[in-house]
């Protein structure tokens, strides 16, 4: 197998909870390749282990077997540091409630992830505008989150996700919380990403979200299928 | 990264303002107290040394077992017991000095105004009068003290001049001492605690005129000015020595120097600091607990945002600074409140204590830089030591349980 084309890949990866008798079995056996530009989204209902999935394909979380190689770096068996590098440097997390720091401004909020990573605040402040630029929220800098509504919200969170020219945009049910309007233009921008050559990946229970994928994977009970109508 | 973390931790206390207040008080109070307390305990260390060391080439020999004061119960205690001729003349023999001052001691009647009363008489020489009882603190309020050589003198204590009589004595009146005339050239300031004992209630004369109205010349104390006042502690053990053997008993003299007053001043006043310092210490444990509470509602309160921030790359490290730094902000603008509130907090004590305690040795408390040091480093160590358990705890949280939270 030739892992370099890939930029995800998961060798029979099982995520467990619990013990005894009341273990739980999040994932089983999932295996899954990604290439480089992709655009995946995944599918599955609540409960169904899709969110378990997305976190540790996110780094946020350690499967209990199998390995998963991120830009062909084994990641199942690094240190919370090192995996918070990697969360820094490929990762760029897009999430339903958007999550971005109440107190920071739009400009701030984009900007935190590359002062983790150690850019020049200059270089920041002018990459940060830049990004905002391009998810038509240049009238926005200096807002706080307080003061924006749901979807450009969720925009500064998509331009606080690519702050870092991450190899992987993951996004977790990113028009969870949005009307459809917005919705759509979120899933706009997200495609005008992928068509610049970024992995995008989106985890999402609404089909028609699912279709803007170029293809999609169905999480049942912890396995993953082909999805199909 | 820095300017970072400072912006975010000033953010979130303006998101906290009246809980940071309140915690920030408690800083200020601990500090604040330090502060007052040093600068306090500064300002009674040299406000005595600078009073006493106007008097460091001075020994002073007593009689037998006395206090820690200088004059007061001096040579008037020791009873019974005398110095002698021979003890003079042993002490004129030691190189060095500037002058030996016999003092004597008794009591006589005073008649003013044709009423009588006693009243305690002190002799010594004009010269060292005016050089022990002229410093700030004690001289005279009126009048002036005599010169060498002056008869028929005296200067008399303030609690004598105001309330032994129906009418005050004043400077240029006329009094008896034992049936002599005496000339009244000058009034003592009142003393209050202290030195008063020797001036308030006392009449003093020079020795000539003291052996003509008591007949009596038993020496009670001598007062002893060296040349040079870093020979001053060699000399006072020689004087001690030898008195010592004149009587053969190993305490009969009581050789005392300013050096060795300050010394022992100075060591109380050091227990009696490290003893205030000590509670405002205890003020401050109380107030960096504050700061730790403070610091744990605000890592519960912000579990999510900690878990956002770790999803976006934030290492350990970087959080667990981020909760510092807020810590250290805290601490520190308290701890500058403190010492300005310090700061104005000992002056209002020398104006409360000089007013309530009358006049005395002023107080003025100093602010050395030192003091300022120590106080923002304190409230910096504070800071950091409140903070290091909260920020690990966030620090140490899983990215996905703090993301998950709500």
């Amino acid at each position: 197998m030739n892992e370099d084309n890939f930029v995800i890949v998961a060798e029979n990866i099982n995520k467990t909870y619990g013990k005894g008798n009341s273990i739980v079995n999040a994932l089983r056996d999932v295996n899954i390749e990604i290439k480089k530009g992709d655009y995946i989204t995944i599918i599955g209902p609540s409960g169904s282990g899709k969110s378990t999935f997305m976190n540790i394909i996110g780094c946020l979380d350690k499967p209990t077997s199998g390995s998963l190689f991120i830009d062909s770096v084994d990641v199942s068996t690094l240190s919370d540091n090192r995996l918070a590098k990697i969360r820094r440097e490929k990762i760029g997390f897009i999430f339903q409630k958007y999550n971005l720091l109440p107190t920071l401004t739009a400009l701030e909020n984009v900007s935190l992830s590359m002062s983790f990573a150690g850019v020049d605040y200059t270089t920041r402040m002018k990459k940060s505008q830049m990004l905002l630029d391009k998810v038509g929220l240049s009238h926005r800098l200096t807002h706080k989150p307080s003061e924006m509504s749901g979807g450009e919200q969720q925009r500064v969170a998509i331009a606080r996700a690519l702050s870092n020219n991450p190899s992987i945009i993951l996004a977790d049910e990113p028009t969870g919380n949005v009307d459809s309007k917005s919705g759509n233009k979120i899933m706009d921008i997200l495609e005008e990403i992928n068509n610049q050559g970024e992995t995008v990946i989106v985890v999402t229970h609404d089909p028609n979200v699912a279709k803007r994928g170029k293809w999609t994977i169905r999480i049942h009970d912890g396995m993953v299928s082909p999805y199909a109508d | 990264m820095l300017i970072d973390n400072l912006k975010i931790s000033i953010k979130n206390i303006k998101e906290r303002k009246s809980r940071v207040a309140l915690t920030l008080i408690g800083i200020a109070i601990g500090i604040m107290a330090i502060v007052a307390l040093m600068s306090i305990g500064e300002g009674m260390q040299s406000a005595v040394t600078s009073e006493l060391s106007s008097l460091s080439d001075t020994i002073i020999v007593t009689t037998g077992n006395i206090d820690i004061n200088p004059m007061g119960g001096g040579f008037s205690g020791g009873a019974g017991r005398y110095f002698t001729q021979r003890d003079l003349d042993d002490i004129n023999r030691i190189g060095g000095l500037e002058s030996v001052n016999p003092i004597i001691f008794s009591y006589a009647y005073i008649e003013y105004n044709g009423e009588y009363q006693g009243v305690s008489l002190l002799g010594m020489e004009p010269e060292s009068m005016s050089n022990i009882f002229g410093i700030d603190f004690l001289g005279l309020e009126s009048g002036e003290f005599m010169q060498s050589g002056d008869q028929n003198k005296c200067i008399v204590g303030h609690n004598v001049a105001k309330e032994y009589f129906d009418t005050e004595i004043k400077v240029g009146n006329k009094i008896k001492l034992n049936g002599y005339n005496f000339f009244v050239n000058g009034i003592y300031k009142k003393q209050g605690a202290g030195f008063s004992t020797e001036t308030d209630d006392y009449i003093h004369l020079s020795v000539r005129d003291f052996k003509k109205v008591t007949g009596q010349e038993n020496i009670s104390g001598i007062l002893i000015r060296v040349s040079d006042v870093s020979q001053v502690e060699p000399i006072a053990t020689e004087i001690e020595f030898a008195i010592n053997e004149n009587h053969g008993s190993d305490d009969f003299a009581n050789v005392i120097t300013m050096s060795s007053i300050l010394e022992s001043i100075q060591s109380v006043l050091s227990i009696i600091s490290i003893f205030l310092v000590g509670i405002a210490a205890i003020a401050l444990v109380v107030a960096s607990i504050g700061i730790m509470n403070t610091m744990l509602t605000s890592v519960m309160e912000r579990t999510h945002e900690i878990g956002v921030m770790k999803a976006i790359g934030a290492r350990n490290f970087d959080v667990m600074i981020i909760f510092i730094t807020e810590g250290i902000l805290i601490s520190i603008i308290g701890g500058g409140v403190g010492t300005v509130l310090g700061i104005l907090g000992g002056q209002a004590f020398s104006v409360v204590s000089s007013s309530t305690a009358g006049p005395g040795i002023p107080i003025q408390p100093s602010v050395t830089i030192f003091t300022i040091i120590l106080a923002l480093g304190v409230a910096l160590l504070v800071g950091i030591i409140s903070s290091l358990y909260p920020a690990r705890k966030a620090a140490k949280m899983s990215p996905i349980e703090a993301v998950r939270y709500e």
